[in-house]
């Protein structure tokens, strides 16, 4: 304990330069942290943003349905529980999906034509503009969105007309003209990359699918609404419910999940890098007041006190400059880290494609297991890097330490 | 004065050695956080290049209209001559051509009646030409499941995924059907080397692999390819030098106004990659902002201590009748020297080590499990011209800086009160 | 950094799918078209020969029925040519196809050599193609089927679909105008059962031979997806036969794909074993 104190007091009496060292290992400190929450965002960024844009917290597909054998989707569609749809409301957005050619300016495109409620929430799809075209126009174009990859890949822009033709539940062709009521700007290519999408009512009729979906996405509610039903809950992942095939959150997110996981190991080498420059700044102070304070020492020793003990002291002054950097960093770090939480991270975009952008920012997010982690990070590293500098004291003679000619 | 400096700098190892260390370390931290940084945000770039676009592509102005729809009907006809020209052009850059195809494979029964088939995508690419590093920029042979690597014509990889829905061994036969440059059928048997896993759901579910000399005869291409990729020597996307190539290659085929004439397009130019490419950039240059700012302070504050250090050496020197301009004239040029010779040996010392680590990688596929082909196990840090540098900055500067705040204390301190002071 | 490689690896993904969609696909046209053409537009079948009617008051029913008279045989024979317009080249194939009624026809490719020797059997609803390079037998199946074929707006489903026109559309003279300086009656037809490619349709039929010389296929929105020219027709064995036909997607900037008939016998004998899975190898 007295060690503790000693040790605690001599930082406090050293002043400026304890400060001076702290403030920098807590800059390291919150830029650590601030680094990994940005990591962490960016990881929830990209499971949200594909259950925002495409799947949701939870799916009912049509058990033949795959997503990725376009094949399939000749069959997969069917009849959507309407009393299922309405206990959900708008926790709870059918998709139906068609194959379909489109024919931008002569060009021949392979494009999924997805049919998506114009009333729905929950999906982030922009549907009000077409919700408003579709009631304002009797029967005549068909508005449509689109991403921005897709508007780039067939040169279409908002306003711009294109044939687009498909075949309806018995294989008759048809085709009409869409307007393209909105270009749209999303992270996630699957829901923009050759998909053209049109109000629901549309596609059903134009495909004679009345009242069909290929999938239902379920919003978290929808989800905890259905776990939460007396008699039906939702079953397993995989299994099927009412006739349709359950996918839950982890079954959906599986692959983004997995790439997560296996970015984690490259993002731990620049945490470690990160903290290698804070550690230097301690090792730097170490070695300077070992330097300085060689009378202390020696006299430290003359007085009786175990080389160890010096030591002891010596290591863990310079561990105190970490849990004051902690202290400090949490002290300006905090309301720093929460208003960047607050406001995102811009990100640039692309503002020459016409549509409509997206303000591509990234928010932050700081786990408690993370914040822990880099509090111990920082002072078992701290630790080490004050211990190495202080084991020469234990090399010292106290005699020639109390004249100062040691190092 | 200078010399004089170097040479106590040289001479008094007490007083620079430390100070050396400090900044040479930072400054490999610097490089080493750079590069790896840079590495690590120009991998999703990598794969994209690797797999797809490669750095610099050249395909017919047709073919690039369409690309996604791989339209081999409008390939580069004498792409062999033209892959040589390229060559001799452009030497630095690795010119490949491969073939991307979708076709039905299609699995027989032991009567050779079609027991199960199934939709694939297929890249045809150089699998056994001496030195080709095609095999490796698809981290083929790590991401095989069974069998093994195709080692002569007629063999392919097909995905594990594919093989196990229709019960397909290494060493069996099937074919696949697909259509010529020409819009023929193609009708081509192949024997399964062995299995792979991309690790995306959606080419695990079909996706082949074959030899682009392979594809030549069964899509009747022969000497022609749909696309020639340039790799440039440097690991990541440099997009300066890609353009470059890019301006060159096309200026040389402007005249051409024939539709099927080669156009050279950078990663940048692919759709979706140029916004990939600015957010890369952008999250880099923001990281890379915030770690140099962080090594310049921790930087300057070893230039700010060292310069405390010496507290009592400038009492003496003013008590000795120093100027105090030339004192601090002298602490700042000296805090430049053993910034720059920090640097230099802290910037040599990264620069070895990020190069080493770019030629061999680091496997973490020890971090990760289930490795995937898409996801490259071994992790590069980027070698760049920006490494020879960017040491410098917290190096040099910070360390000048540093100094020249503490020494500006040498100002206020009056010779009078110098000696109780120094307690001397 | 992470999310963007999720989406490239969605991009790898979205790019597969378009492979897998481009399978059947190419710019140039088919191969296979000239079988699926010749049964699906000029049907083979021995359609009804009863109708004798009044040619008065020609109902389009009654049109349909004279062309289908016409036109029709217990069997065919046939050589073809087919030219295909690609944007860099024109390519011609040849092949030599029997058909009898509507649910079985046989083709052999005979040029050019890449695909000499493949054949094609369709069989009650069922398609096989052989080919000699891989020697083998492979059955277009499932879903397959309704792909299209070879970027050509008929997928095999069409082509497998043997019912007859009359069967199907519900027809009506709609006016008369001349058309390669003949006198041609326009018909409009229109499905009568939902499972058909095209709601409805527009002949032009010359009123005097009862020869298809247009056809245009129609969406179910009214829009023009496709349009063939029949020319050169000429007397063969007392009927009269269209031996040349242009087949165009009006969707699609091109010069569509020309068929020819080079050589065509009607009411031959054709062994049996022709339309069976024996003979493809």
């Amino acid at each position: 304990m007295l060690t503790f104190i000693l040790a605690f007091r001599n930082l406090m009496g050293s002043g400026k330069r304890t400060w001076l060292n702290v403030s920098v290992l807590s800059l390291a400190f919150v830029v650590i942290i601030f680094y990994n929450g940005l990591l962490e965002g960016w990881n929830v960024q990209a499971r949200t943003d594909t259950m925002a844009w495409e799947t949701g917290n939870g799916r009912l597909s049509h058990p033949l349905f795959d997503q990725f054998d376009p094949f399939t989707l000749a069959d997969s569609h069917g009849k959507t529980d309407e009393g299922l749809l309405t206990l959900l409301g708008k926790d709870a957005s059918p998709v139906l999906i068609t194959q379909a050619t489109a024919y931008p300016n002569g060009r021949l495109f392979n494009v999924l034509l997805k049919g998506i409620d114009t009333r729905q929430t929950l999906l982030s799809v922009p549907v009000r503009l077409m919700d408003s075209l579709a009631s304002a126009g009797e029967g005549g174009v068909i508005p449509a969105v689109i991403g921005d990859r897709m508007a780039k890949a067939a040169k279409l822009k908002a306003g711009d007309m294109m044939v687009v033709r498909w075949r309806d539940a018995n294989g008759t062709f048809d085709a009409r003209e869409v307007m393209i009521a909105e270009v749209f700007r999303t992270n996630v290519p699957s829901v923009d990359v050759s998909q053209v999408w049109i109000p629901l009512e549309y596609l059903r009729e134009m495909t004679s699918m009345y009242g069909e979906a290929t999938y239902i996405t379920l919003s978290k509610e929808g989800v905890a609404k259905l776990n939460g039903a007396a008699d039906d809950k939702l079953p397993a992942s995989g299994e099927l419910y009412k006739g349709w095939r359950y996918e839950d959150e982890d079954a959906l997110m599986h692959e983004i999940d997995t790439v997560i996981k296996a970015k984690k190991g490259s993002s731990t080498v620049i945490s470690m890098l990160l903290l290698c420059i804070a550690l230097l700044a301690i090792f730097d102070t170490q070695i300077l007041s070992i330097f300085r304070r060689q009378k202390e020492i020696g006299t430290y020793i003359a007085l009786g006190m175990t080389r160890l003990k010096v030591v002891g002291i010596f290591t863990i002054e310079g561990t105190i400059h970490s849990v004051l950097a902690i202290a400090l960093g949490t002290l300006w770090g905090m309301p720093l880290l929460k208003w960047i939480q607050h406001t995102g991270i811009p990100m640039p975009s692309n503002t020459d494609q016409a549509g409509l952008a997206i303000a591509d920012k990234i928010v932050p997010v700081y786990s408690a297991g993370m914040l822990l982690a880099t509090v111990l990070l920082v002072v078992i590293s701290s630790l080490v890097v004050s211990y190495i500098p202080a084991r020469k004291i234990s090399k010292m003679k106290p005699t020639e330490a109390l004249k100062g000619k040691l190092v | 004065m200078k010399k004089f400096l170097l040479k106590g700098i040289l001479h008094d190892r007490g007083r620079s050695l430390l100070p050396v260390i400090v900044v040479a370390t930072g400054a490999m931290l610097t490089v080493l956080l750079y590069s790896w940084l840079t590495g690590v945000m120009g991998e999703s770039l990598e794969m994209s290049s690797n797999f797809m676009t490669g750095d610099v592509k050249v395909t017919t102005r047709a073919y690039a209209a369409d690309a996604d729809q791989f339209p081999n009907d409008l390939a580069i006809l004498d792409s062999d001559l033209l892959v040589e020209e390229l060559r001799k052009e452009e030497p630095a850059v690795d010119w490949v051509s491969r073939i991307r195809f979708g076709a039905l494979a299609d699995f027989p029964d032991s009567a050779g009646e079609t027991r199960g088939q199934g939709p694939v995508a297929g890249w045809a690419i150089d699998l056994f030409s001496e030195g080709s590093l095609e095999a490796q920029r698809f981290n083929l042979a790590a991401s095989v499941v069974r069998g093994a690597m195709p080692d002569s014509p007629g063999e392919c990889l097909i995905s594990e995924d594919l093989a196990s829905r229709f019960n397909v061994e290494p060493g069996e036969e099937f074919t696949l059907f697909g259509t010529t440059m020409e819009g023929g059928f193609s009708f081509t048997n192949f024997i399964v080397a062995g299995t792979v896993r991309f690790g995306s759901a959606g080419l695990d579910r079909g996706a082949v692999v074959i030899d682009l000399n392979d594809a030549r005869n069964a899509f009747a291409m022969q000497g022609a390819t749909g696309e020639i990729l340039g790799y440039l020597p440097e690991t990541y996307f440099d997009e300066e030098e890609a353009e470059a190539v890019k301006a060159k290659l096309n200026a040389g085929w402007a005249a051409d106004t024939d539709e099927f004439a080669p156009v050279a397009q950078t990663l940048r130019d692919m759709p979706g990659m140029g916004d990939l490419l600015d957010y890369t950039k952008s999250i880099s240059g923001f990281m890379i902002f915030i770690f140099v700012s962080a090594m310049t302070i921790v930087l300057w504050n070893g230039g700010l201590l060292g310069g405390l250090r010496r507290y009592t050496e400038f009492g003496v020197r003013i008590a000795l009748g120093e100027d105090k301009g030339h004192i601090y004239r002298s602490l700042l040029w000296e805090a430049l020297m053993i910034g720059t010779i920090g640097s230099v040996i802290g910037t040599t010392i990264g620069v070895v080590i990020a190069t080493s680590l770019n030629i061999h990688g680091i496997d973490i596929s020890g971090m990760m499990k289930n490795a995937t082909m898409l996801m490259p196990s071994i992790v590069r840090p980027a070698v760049d011209s920006v490494i020879y540098y960017i040491g410098f900055i917290p190096g040099v500067f910070s360390m000048v800086l540093g100094n020249a705040l503490a020494g500006a204390g040498i100002y206020k301190r009056e010779t009078a009160r110098l000696f109780n002071e120094l307690e001397v | 950094m992470f999310n963007k490689n999720i989406e490239t690896i969605k991009r790898f993904q979205n790019s597969h799918l378009k492979a897998k969609s481009r399978i059947m696909f190419s710019h140039n046209g088919a191969l296979m078209l000239a079988v699926i053409l010749f049964s699906v537009i000029l049907p083979g079948g021995s359609h009804a020969r009863s109708a004798r009617g009044e040619q008065t008051q020609q109902s389009g029913e009654s049109i349909l029925r004279k062309v289908d008279q016409n036109l029709s045989s217990k069997n065919r024979i046939f050589e073809s040519s087919m030219i295909i317009h690609g944007r860099r080249s024109d390519r011609t194939v040849t092949s030599r196809s029997w058909s009898e009624g509507d649910k079985k026809s046989f083709s052999e490719y005979l040029s050019p050599a890449a695909e000499a020797g493949t054949k094609m059997l369709k069989l009650e609803g069922q398609l096989w193609i052989y080919t000699p390079s891989a020697d083998r037998t492979i059955q277009i199946s499932g879903h397959m089927l309704r792909q299209s074929v070879m970027g050509s707006d008929l997928s095999y489903e069409d082509m497998m679909d043997d019912r007859k026109l009359t069967d199907i559309y519900d027809s009506r003279v709609v006016s008369k105008d001349t058309l390669q300086g003949r006198d041609v009656l326009i018909l409009e037809l229109t499905a009568r059962v939902t499972d058909v490619a095209y709601h409805r349709q527009k002949m032009w039929i010359d009123a005097e031979r009862f020869v298809p010389l247009r056809q245009e296929m129609y969406a179910k929105s009214g829009q023009l997806l496709k349009r063939m020219e029949l020319k050169d027709v000429e007397r063969i064995q007392g009927r009269w036969f269209p031996k040349t036909m242009i087949y165009k997607d009006m969707l699609k900037e091109g010069k569509g794909t020309e068929f020819r008939m080079t050589k065509i016998q009607f009411d031959q004998q054709i062994p049996a074993h022709i339309f069976t899975k024996a003979s493809l190898r």
